[in-house]
């Protein structure tokens, strides 16, 4: 495999991370082509991932805009309940919600666009108020479990020994739950009691949640990948030069290790998202009334027979987005490394 | 079925679940008769040869162990496997031990405390079969709470610890086998019952499997669908499905008032915000009835009364803050910053199951409309009671919460849900830690009078409830309507719906 060496000092070495000088396509490259460019050329001829990538920025900022369209379009709030109330659909006066509890279906207008829930809720504002609240979520547990799974496989593959035994085992524990099953646990427990200060309803509940339990998912490998680069000569050449412990861990490893970690985000925000979803259908992760996708999907489950856009609207939400992510790593997986093999899941 | 039981050993489940089936597992000294409507609240002797015989002005209770008794399991029945019963669900403790047996039977808070090895007040002569219970004071509904199947008597000898996989035997037309916790029993006939010939008490006609699953949707589609043979009682079927079911299924189908059950919010009477007069009037005032409702698929009757319809005591009177209907939201706004408790922090408790939590859902979204700052914590069924019912670490300031009679007596109800004495360290279901000296006074005195006697206190138990109503110590929703659903198997003519325990299993039998 070819190499690219990086300056004498805080030099970054891309053997496990981008494979430079080599296209992926068999041609050779240009000279003088920096390991970042070569992947963004790479994901660039990559169509359907950056089609996939554009699905995903559309999904984000129309849930940005969810304020928006709430406030000016439909004039109604995510949480507004309007049980008893009335819309006029077609000149005729319709209620939003039966006396018998069936809530009514699209009406292709500004207001209740794709109906409402059994609440009175209109479903277009709580779904971009939910993908906000998904993603958040998301992005939070990815950020929790990106920054304490590279800390935690940094220091275990690099000091080796007790400290590596120490990590590893609590690794251990954490991988030998099903993450279904451990975020069902957490949750409940402390949407009860919250965490410290944070109160139990709150979104960053289930975000601490699903980023905790996908921690060794992420330290493993990370951790594997220090093993192999703490026995190449750069560190040793780091070492000689007189540089610290944590400063060759911060210069030289975390350089070395930014292609893997990238390549972990968007498939670890993927099974986030989806997780969210999972823990909040059974009870164990956004509580209501909390807009979320997953949240939509359980207080629909009862009225499928006769509100099925209850669950089929944000189902196809969480479906295009987790879709969308998933393709979009995949891709930027083989630009950043062609011959790596990250899988999420067991 | 929708929600697990709490359990189906009789020492421990205080559910509606696990009543349903226990009280044909382990009939009591008395029990109820089998019967539809309000004749299927009275009580008539169960193993007990007669009604008890009350002496030393209601605080005597003397019954006779009928002859030729005999467990599931063949054992012959003893008047002292009585005693051993009631020690037995003091030491698990049964969630209603607290209210009904602890501090009404002599010697039992003793035996409780561990200061005595058995409950003094307890006497039982294995030969003549009789038992003689002594109370503290007259407790009018005591020949009731006889009835209870955590009362039905049980072997001496059983574990002194709930057994919820493998129930003691009892002695009954059923018993429990198959347990598979949270997800199947069997109610099978019991093959000794019908040599005991006790009248009244019919013997089932088909051994009956129970399925929980929390999709109620789907239970309701497999009644429908005649994939399965009954909806349980307590579950409420969705909107949905109910216009579907009416038109498909209207020969096998109907809601019922069973004219005992409550269903309302408690406002925890210890904690701000509702520790405040105003701001409790102030969610009474506007609580938008006909929603929950239209939540409830139509089934919900409004209301502002703690105490039902079908109960002695219930007002006939308007209600304090407006008839029940939309509510009146500009009056609980003024109310809620009257109070000086706008901006309050509040936790509402809730169930998970549909339309429980649905309703809570929309408390939660209608106590921000009126000016306080509402969020919702959602607990699994099979664990929210319990875990609400902790009243020493966890001070619940408001929530969910319902009640379906055990007996028809007012007592039952404030008893258990409003008076002081009633607040427990766990398993506490005085929910808004009420504690108002007039209400503690007036259950103590109006307790005393049987059942069979309440019309003479009738006026008074309404004036409580009136005054419960104007203190708004809870928010009362409404009465809940129950659907009696079978399928089109079952000889639908011929099925019990009982107005405390629901389906009557001895009345299931095929066409």
């Amino acid at each position: 495999m070819a190499t690219i060496s990086g300056p004498a000092s805080g030099g970054t070495e891309f053997s496990e991370g981008i494979d430079a000088g080599f296209s992926g396509d068999g041609q050779e490259l240009p000279p003088g082509i920096g390991p970042w460019s070569l992947a963004w050329r790479r994901l660039r001829r990559n169509k359907v991932a950056l089609f996939f990538g554009g699905v995903f920025l559309l999904v984000v900022v129309l849930c940005l805009l969810g304020p928006v369209y709430s406030h000016d379009i439909a004039h109604i709030g995510p949480d507004t309940e309007n049980i008893t109330g009335t819309i006029k659909v077609g000149g005729k006066t319709e209620d939003i919600v039966s006396l018998i509890g069936i809530p009514i279906g699209p009406t292709w207008t500004s207001h209740y666009l794709l109906g409402a829930d059994l609440e009175g809720r209109d479903v277009a504002v709580r779904l971009l108020y939910g993908g906000r609240n998904s993603l958040e979520i998301g992005v939070v547990a990815t950020l929790i479990t990106m920054l304490f799974g590279t800390l935690a496989g940094l220091l275990a593959g690099y000091f080796r020994g007790i400290t590596d035994g120490i990590i590893s085992r609590i690794l251990d524990v954490i991988w030998a739950y099903p993450a279904v099953l451990l975020g069902i646990t957490l949750g409940t427990v402390l949407a009860i009691r919250g965490i410290g200060p944070l109160h139990g309803t709150t979104l960053m509940v289930p975000a601490i949640v699903i980023g905790f339990v996908y921690i060794p998912y992420v330290a493993r490998p990370i951790r594997a990948q220090v093993l192999t680069l703490r026995e190449r000569e750069f560190i040793d050449a780091a070492r000689q030069q007189g540089l610290g412990n944590f400063q060759i861990m911060w210069s030289e490893m975390l350089p070395n290790l930014a292609s893997t970690i990238i390549v972990f985000v968007p498939l670890i925000l993927a099974n986030a998202i989806l997780l969210e979803a999972a823990l909040t259908f059974l009870g164990a992760g956004v509580q209501p009334p909390n807009a979320s996708w997953g949240t939509m999907i359980t207080e629909g489950i009862d009225n499928i027979p006769a509100a099925f856009h209850n669950v089929l609207v944000p189902g196809i939400m969480l479906v295009i987005t987790v879709l969308s992510v998933n393709i979009f790593g995949d891709g930027l997986r083989d630009a950043l490394d062609p011959r790596a093999k990250v899988r999420i899941g067991r | 079925m929708g929600t697990p039981p709490q359990s189906l050993d009789p020492g421990l489940d205080y559910t509606t679940q696990g009543e349903e089936v226990n009280w044909l597992v382990y009939t009591g000294l008395t029990t109820y008769a089998h019967a539809n409507g309000t004749a299927g609240a009275q009580l008539i002797p169960g193993l007990a040869t007669t009604l008890p015989v009350i002496s030393d002005g209601g605080k005597t209770y003397t019954v006779t162990l009928r002859k030729g008794l005999v467990f599931s399991n063949g054992k012959p029945v003893t008047a002292s496997d009585f005693a051993y019963t009631v020690e037995r669900s003091i030491k698990i403790p049964w969630g209603g031990s607290g209210s009904f047996i602890t501090p009404i039977i002599a010697g039992a808070t003793a035996y409780s405390n561990g200061k005595a090895k058995s409950i003094s007040g307890i006497t039982t002569d294995d030969a003549t079969g009789k038992i003689v219970i002594h109370l503290t004071a007259p407790y009018g509904p005591f020949d009731n709470v006889l009835a209870f199947p955590a009362l039905g008597i049980i072997p001496t000898g059983t574990p002194l610890k709930a057994e919820p996989t493998s129930p003691p035997p009892g002695v009954g037309p059923y018993e429990v086998t198959n347990i598979v916790p949270n997800q199947s029993f069997s109610a099978v006939q019991n093959p000794k019952w019908a040599s005991m010939d006790i009248p009244g008490i019919p013997a089932g006609h088909v051994n009956v499997d129970v399925k929980i699953s929390a999709n109620v949707s789907s239970n309701a589609l497999a009644v429908l669908n005649n994939s399965a043979d009954f909806f349980d009682w307590a579950d409420t079927i969705p909107g949905s499905l109910l216009s579907q079911i009416q038109s498909q299924a209207a020969s096998r189908f109907k809601l019922v008032d069973l004219g005992g059950s409550t269903y309302y919010v408690f406002l925890n009477t210890t904690e701000k915000p509702f520790s405040n007069q105003l701001a409790r009037e102030a969610v009474v005032a506007g609580l938008n009835q006909d929603a929950m409702s239209r939540l409830g698929s139509g089934t919900l009757v409004p209301a502002c009364f703690f105490l039902p319809p079908d109960v002695t005591g219930h007002p006939s009177g308007p209600c304090p803050y407006g008839t029940p209907g939309t509510g009146d939201l500009a009056k609980a706004k003024a109310l809620v910053k009257q109070s000086g408790m706008a901006g309050q922090p509040v936790t509402v408790w809730s169930e998970t199951r549909s339309p429980r939590q649905q309703w809570m859902t929309y408390y939660t979204s209608y106590l921000n409309s009126i000016g306080f700052k509402a969020t919702q914590k959602v607990l699994a069924d099979a664990t929210y009671f319990t875990t609400i019912g902790e009243s020493k670490s966890l001070h619940p300031q408001t929530g969910f919460a319902d009640w379906n009679q055990d007996f028809p007596n007012p007592v039952d109800f404030y008893g258990v849900l409003l008076d002081g004495k009633a607040i427990l360290p766990t398993d506490n279901e005085n929910f808004g830690q009420t504690n108002d000296p007039y209400i503690n006074a007036q259950v103590q005195k109006l307790g005393a009078t049987p059942t069979t006697q309440l019309s003479s206190v009738a006026s008074q138990w309404q004036a409580l409830d009136e005054y419960v109503a104007k203190k708004a110590y809870v928010a009362v929703f409404g009465y809940q309507k129950f659907p009696e659903f079978a399928s089109d198997r079952i000889n639908y003519s011929g099925l019990v719906f009982q107005p405390i325990y629901g389906w009557d299993f001895t009345s299931f039998a095929l066409k």
